[in-house]
C-alpha cells in the first residue's frame, strides 16, 4: 500500500465518520437540537457542539485526501497492527474479568468453608479479601505481557508482576484508608 | 505504622458501637460507600468529607467517599438507584437534584419517591448578587435600567435558576440576557470580569459580601439573608417563585428504617456537634447546620415537589 | 501596586508556610518547597532515561500526590511543586544521555546531540554536561521571568478588554492554531482536534439528558478526563512500545560503551563569554515560541540552532569547532532554546486556561483534579480587601518556579552529572509495570472498572494515531479546551441576547477569526 493510499484511506475513515454522526448519531442521540428556544430563552442547544466537531473531522478527512505529508515514511495500519492489538484486547479483557471476579469468587467459597460469614461486596475494605482481585489481576496483566515480548511465559514474569502489585499496594493502600484498589468501589 | 492495625482498630471501633451510640442498634453491615455529587475540592465537597471524618470518629463506621458528578446530581441519583438498599450507600445532593432536576429530566427511575431521604446539613443562603461599586448594586438601579431597556446579563448556574430569573424578569417587565454559567463561582466570576451584571449565587458569595466587594440586592429564598438583612426577598420584588433548597443526603428506596434513623441522627449528630471539623465549616461557610430528618424531610421534599412542579409548569406556560 | 505586592507576599508565604509534610525539632517543614526538590531530581532521573519522558512521570505522580495531600486546596501547592520540579528537571537531565550515549532522554534534547556527543567524544563530557546545565538553566529563568510579568498583565488584558464572544473567538483561535502547527500535516492535525472535540462533547451538555452516550449509563458525565489523557498520551505510547519489543525480540539491547568518560575536563575560562550571546538568543527565541501553544520546543532549538550556527560560522577562530562539530556554543544554543519554551508555554495555561504542550496538560489535569484552582483569566482577579485565594496559588507557583530555578543552578548540575550511570531497566518490564501503575493510579480516582476500558479504549485510539501518523497532543488538547470553548459560546450566545453573529460582532474578534482561518489556510500551502 502506497502512501497515497493510507491517506485516501485516513481520509474516506474521517469523512464517513463524520457523515454517518451528522445523520444519524447526533440527531438521534443529543435531546435538544442546535438551537433550543425554550421557557422565554434562546440558546445554543446541545447538538450544535458536536455538529461542529463532526464538521471539522470532515474537513480534516478532505484535506487529508489532497495533501501530502511533511514527513517521510509510510504511516499505515498493517494485518500484524491489527492482530496485536486484538491480542492486546483479549490479556486486557482476561485481566478485567479476574480483577472484577476473582474476590467475589474466593469468598464464596471461603463462605462455604466457613472462613467467613460475609459477601465480597462487605469485605471490600478487609484484608485479605479485599487483595485478591487486584493480585491476581495485575499479576496477569504484567506477566502476560512481558511474556509476549520474551515470547515464553517464566517465573520471572510472574514474580516481577507479584512485586510490581506489591509495590502498589504499599503505595496506594497501606498509607490512604480511604483508597479503593481495583475492582472494590465496583462491589 | 498505624495504619497496619487499622483493620483491628476498625473492628475494636464497631465492637464498642452498641456501648457509645444509644440512637439506634442499626450497624452499617459493612464499610459505607459516600458517593458525592460535587466536584472535588469545592465547598460542597469538603463538607461532605468532613461529615464521613465525623462519623467515622464518632460511630466508628467505615465510610468511603467516592466522587459522582454530573447531570445536576442526576448521574449520582442513577448510581445510587443501583446500589444496595441496606444503607451501606448514601450520597449528598443538592434538594434541587431530586425534585425540579428529576421532574425536568422526566426519567421515571430518577423521581423523589425512589429515594429515601436521610437528612439535610444546610440550607442555601441564595442572594441575586452584583458587584458593589458597579451600576447594579441595587434592585431600583437594576429595574431603571431594565426599563430604560439596556441589555442586562443574568448569570444563573442551574435551569432552575434561569426559570425564576425569567419568570422574575417578566413579572419585572424587564427581559433579561439569562446566561447560564458553571456554577456560583462561574457567576462571580463573570460579575468580576465584567461579563456578567448581576446573577444567583447559592451562598458562596459570603466572604465577598461581609468584606464589600459584592452585594446580596435581593434574597432569593423565602427568608432574608444572614448576610444581608436589609435586602428585600425576589418575592417582594414581584417574582412568584423562591429558590430555596438545601444540602442533603440521601439513600436508595426502601432503605431498612432503622438504618434510616441510624444515618440521619449520625450526620445530625455530627453536625450539631460544636467539636467536629464539619460543624465548624457549615457555620463558617453554609450559614450554620440546619439539619432536618425523618418525617419532617419528607414534608419539606414534598413542597420542594410541588414547588417545582409549579415552577416547571408556569416556565413552560409562559 | 501595593495590593500586587500584598499577593506576592501572600504567594510566598503560601509557600513556605503551608502544611507542614513533618517536624524536625519543633519546626514545620513546609511540603511545597520539599515537594520541588523531589521532583526536581525525579525530573533528572527520568529525563536522564530514554524512553521515560517528564510528562509521563508527571502523569504516574499525579495520582500519588492527589492521594498524599488530598483534594483540599492546601493541596495545590505541594502537588504543583512536584509537577513542577519534573517539569524542570527533565529538561535539564534530557540532555545527559544525549551528550553521552547520542541518545536523547527526551525529545527535545535531540538537537543536543549535535554537538554534546562529539564534544564526549572528544573527552570532554563534564565540560559538555557543564554548559548544558547552565544555558538550560539560564533558558529556563529567563523564560520564567517573562511568565511572572506577562501572565498577570495578559490575564488582566483578557479580562478588562475581551467580551464573551472575543473569548470565544480567541479559544477557537488557539485550537485551529495547534491544529495547523502539529505534527505531519494539517489535515492530520485537524482531523486530531476534531476528534477531541468530539469525545469532550460525548456526555456533558447542558440538557439533562446527556448526549451521544449511546444510552451508557457510565458516560453520563463524560469520558472522565484522567481517563481520555492518560489513554491517548501514555497507553498508546506503552501499547506502541510493546509492539515494538515484540517485533523486535527480547535481546536487543547491545549498547555502546562511551569511550573515556573520565578527562581533566570541565568549564574552560572564557567559556562562559563564548557561550553567552548564544544562550541570550535561544532564551528568547524559546521564549518566543514557548508563548505560543502548540509549537514546541523542538521548533525553537532548531531556530536557534541555525542562526547560532550562522553567527558562529562568521566569528570562529580557526582553534574552534565548528557547529555539529562539537562546539559548545551548540548545546548553549539548543538547550537555552528548549528550555527557555517551558516557562513560556504557561503564560497562555495559567492567563487564558490554553495548555500548549503535554507538560501544560498534565497541570491543568492536576488543577481540575484537585479543584479549587482553575487556570484562566479569571484567576488574576486582583480582589481587596477579600483575597483572592486563586490568585494567591498561581504566585505561590511563580514561588515554585523560582524555587526550582535555584535548585537547578545548585544542585541540579551534581546530580545531572551523576545520572550518567542509571542503570536502565529494561522495556519488556518497565513498560507492562508503567501500564499496571497508570491503571491502578486511575482506577484509585475514579473507583470504577469503567473508567479503565474508557483508559485503555483511549490507549488503542492513541496506539492507532501514533501508527496513523496523526499527532495526539492536538487531541488531548482539544479534549481540553473544547469544553471552556462550548461554555464560553453557550455564555457569549445568551449574553447578546441570541444573536446568531455574535463571533463577528466586533473587530477584535473578527480579526481572531479570520487569523483562526488564516493559519490553517497558509499552513496547508506549504
Amino acid at each position: 500500500m502506497s502512501r497515497d493510499k493510507a491517506n485516501l484511506g485516513l481520509g474516506l475513515v474521517a469523512i464517513g465518520l463524520a457523515l454517518v454522526a451528522v445523520l444519524a448519531w447526533v440527531p438521534n442521540d443529543t435531546a435538544t437540537g442546535v438551537i433550543v428556544a425554550k421557557r422565554g430563552r434562546v440558546s445554543i442547544g446541545d447538538a450544535m457542539a458536536p455538529m461542529a466537531a463532526f464538521g471539522l473531522v470532515a474537513l480534516a478527512g478532505l484535506l487529508i485526501l489532497f495533501e501530502k505529508t511533511r514527513t517521510e515514511g509510510a504511516a499505515r495500519l498493517s494485518a500484524a497492527n491489527v492482530r496485536f492489538l486484538l491480542l492486546l484486547t483479549g490479556v486486557f479483557l482476561l485481566t478485567m474479568v479476574l480483577m472484577r471476579w476473582s474476590g467475589p469468587a474466593v469468598t464464596g467459597f471461603g463462605q462455604l468453608a466457613g472462613l467467613t460469614e460475609h459477601g465480597y461486596r462487605d469485605l471490600r475494605d478487609t484484608v485479605p479479601w479485599k487483595y485478591i482481585g487486584f493480585v491476581i489481576g495485575g499479576t496477569t496483566l504484567v506477566a502476560s505481557l512481558m511474556s509476549l515480548v520474551e515470547r515464553r511465559v517464566t517465573w520471572r514474569a510472574i514474580l516481577v508482576g507479584l512485586l510490581a502489585v506489591a509495590a502498589l499496594i504499599a503505595v496506594f493502600d497501606l498509607p490512604f484508608p480511604d483508597l479503593l484498589l481495583p475492582p472494590n468501589g465496583d462491589t | 505504622m498505624k495504619h497496619l492495625f487499622k483493620p483491628l482498630a476498625v473492628a475494636a471501633a464497631a465492637f464498642c458501637v452498641p456501648a457509645t451510640t444509644m440512637a439506634a442498634d442499626w450497624t452499617p453491615p459493612g464499610p459505607i460507600t459516600m458517593m458525592i455529587g460535587f466536584a472535588a475540592g469545592g465547598g460542597a465537597d469538603t463538607q461532605a468529607r468532613l461529615i464521613a471524618q465525623g462519623i467515622e470518629e464518632k460511630y466508628g463506621w467505615k465510610i468511603l467517599p467516592k466522587q459522582v458528578t454530573g447531570n445536576s446530581g442526576l448521574s449520582l441519583a442513577s448510581e445510587l438507584a443501583a446500589a444496595p438498599a441496606d444503607g451501606t450507600a448514601i450520597g449528598m445532593v443538592v434538594s434541587e437534584s431530586l425534585t425540579y432536576s428529576a421532574l425536568a429530566a422526566d426519567n421515571p427511575d430518577l423521581q423523589l419517591e425512589k429515594f429515601t431521604p436521610l437528612a439535610t446539613t444546610a440550607s442555601f443562603e441564595l442572594g441575586l448578587v452584583a458587584m458593589a461599586d458597579g451600576p447594579f448594586n441595587t434592585w431600583d438601579k437594576t429595574k431603571a435600567a431594565g426599563e430604560a431597556g439596556d441589555p442586562i446579563r443574568f448569570g444563573v448556574a442551574s435551569d432552575r435558576q434561569a426559570d425564576v430569573a425569567y419568570l422574575f424578569g417578566k413579572q419585572a417587565g424587564i427581559d433579561f440576557n439569562i446566561v447560564p454559567v458553571k456554577g456560583g463561582a462561574g457567576v462571580m466570576n463573570g460579575l468580576r470580569g465584567g461579563d456578567l451584571d448581576i446573577g444567583f449565587v447559592a451562598g458562596a458569595q459570603s466572604k465577598a459580601v461581609q468584606q464589600g466587594e459584592l452585594v446580596n440586592i435581593a434574597s432569593g429564598i423565602s427568608t432574608t439573608l444572614k448576610d444581608s438583612p436589609d435586602a428585600p426577598m425576589i418575592t417582594d420584588l414581584g417574582s412568584a417563585f423562591s429558590l430555596d433548597g438545601y444540602f442533603m443526603f440521601i439513600a436508595p428506596g426502601d432503605l431498612d428504617p432503622a438504618a434510616r434513623e441510624a444515618l440521619g441522627a449520625a450526620i445530625e449528630d455530627v453536625l450539631n456537634d460544636p467539636e467536629t471539623e464539619a460543624h465548624k465549616l457549615v457555620s463558617k461557610g453554609f450559614g450554620g447546620a440546619d439539619v432536618i430528618t425523618g418525617e419532617a424531610l419528607d414534608a419539606k421534599m414534598q413542597e420542594l415537589l410541588d414547588n417545582a412542579a409549579e415552577l416547571l409548569d408556569a416556565a413552560n406556560a409562559g | 501596586m501595593t495590593e500586587v505586592l500584598n499577593y506576592v507576599w501572600l504567594g510566598v508565604l503560601a509557600v513556605f508556610q503551608g502544611p507542614g509534610l513533618f517536624t524536625v525539632l519543633g519546626v514545620s517543614i513546609p511540603a511545597a518547597p520539599l515537594m520541588v526538590v523531589g521532583g526536581l531530581l525525579t525530573g533528572i532521573a527520568v529525563g536522564a532515561t530514554p524512553g521515560l519522558a517528564g510528562p509521563m512521570a508527571m502523569a504516574i505522580s499525579l495520582p500519588i500526590l492527589i492521594s498524599v495531600f488530598g483534594f483540599t486546596p492546601d493541596a495545590i501547592l505541594p502537588v504543583f511543586g512536584f509537577l513542577l520540579g519534573i517539569m524542570k528537571g527533565a529538561t535539564v537531565g534530557g540532555a545527559v544521555p544525549a551528550i553521552l550515549f547520542n541518545m536523547p532522554g527526551t525529545p527535545d534534547a535531540l538537537m543536543t546531540t549535535l554537538d554534546g556527543y562529539p564534544m564526549a567524544r572528544k573527552g570532554q563530557p563534564r565540560r559538555a554536561l557543564r554548559i548544558a546545565q547552565l544555558s538550560s538553566v539560564t533558558g529556563d529563568t529567563f523564560s520564567d521571568l517573562v511568565l511572572f510579568v506577562c501572565a498577570p498583565f495578559l490575564a488582566v488584558f483578557v479580562e478588562a478588554y475581551l467580551d464573551l464572544p472575543e473569548k470565544t473567538a480567541l479559544l477557537i483561535l488557539s485550537i485551529s492554531f495547534i491544529a495547523a502547527v502539529m505534527g505531519a500535516s494539517v489535515g492530520r492535525g485537524l482531523l486530531s482536534v476534531g476528534l477531541g472535540l468530539v469525545a469532550a462533547f460525548v456526555g456533558t451538555g447542558q440538557a439533562l439528558t446527556p448526549r451521544l452516550t449511546g444510552g451508557v449509563g457510565g458516560l453520563a458525565d463524560g469520558f472522565p478526563l484522567v481517563s481520555a489523557i492518560l489513554g491517548v498520551l501514555i497507553l498508546g505510547e506503552i501499547f506502541k512500545g510493546i509492539e515494538d519489543l515484540i517485533a523486535k525480540g527480547p535481546k536487543h539491547r547491545a549498547e555502546e560503551a562511551p569511550e573515556d568518560v573520565e578527562g581533566g575536563d570541565d568549564l574552560q575560562p572564557g567559556d562562559i563569554g563564548r557561550i553567552a550571546p548564544h544562550v541570550a538568543r535561544g532564551a528568547v527565541i524559546g521564549t518566543i515560541i514557548g508563548a505560543l501553544p502548540g509549537v514546541g520546543s523542538t521548533l525553537a532549538a532548531t531556530l536557534s540552532y541555525t542562526f547560532g550556527n550562522r553567527r558562529h560560522e562568521k566569528r570562529r577562530k580557526p582553534t574552534q569547532a565548528a557547529f555539529g562539530k562539537g562546539a559548545p556554543e551548540g548545546i548553549a544554543s539548543t538547550e537555552a532554546a528548549n528550555s527557555a519554551v517551558s516557562g513560556a508555554n504557561l503564560i497562555p495555561v495559567l492567563s487564558l486556561g490554553i495548555p500548549g504542550n503535554a507538560a501544560a496538560v498534565f497541570l491543568i489535569l492536576a488543577a481540575d483534579s484537585i479543584g479549587g484552582f482553575n487556570p484562566g483569566p479569571a484567576v488574576f482577579n486582583f480582589t481587596a480587601p477579600e483575597v483572592n485565594p486563586e490568585l494567591v496559588t498561581a504566585f505561590g507557583i511563580f514561588t515554585l518556579m523560582a524555587i526550582g530555578n535555584l535548585l537547578n543552578w545548585t544542585i541540579g548540575g551534581w546530580f545531572m552529572r551523576s545520572m550518567g550511570v542509571l542503570a536502565r531497566v529494561p522495556g519488556q518490564i518497565l513498560l507492562p509495570v508503567v501500564l499496571l501503575l497508570t491503571l491502578t493510579a486511575i482506577y484509585v480516582q475514579e473507583t470504577s472498572l469503567f473508567a479503565l476500558w474508557v483508559t485503555f479504549g483511549f490507549g488503542v485510539l492513541g496506539y492507532l494515531f501514533r501508527r496513523s501518523d496523526v499527532p495526539v497532543l492536538p487531541f488531548v488538547i482539544a479534549f481540553i479546551l473544547a469544553r471552556p470553548l462550548e461554555q464560553t459560546a453557550r455564555e457569549a450566545f445568551a449574553a447578546t441576547g441570541g444573536d446568531p453573529w455574535f463571533l463577528f460582532g466586533s473587530a477584535t474578534s473578527i480579526l481572531f477569526m479570520a487569523a483562526a482561518v488564516g493559519s490553517v489556510v497558509v499552513l496547508s500551502r506549504k
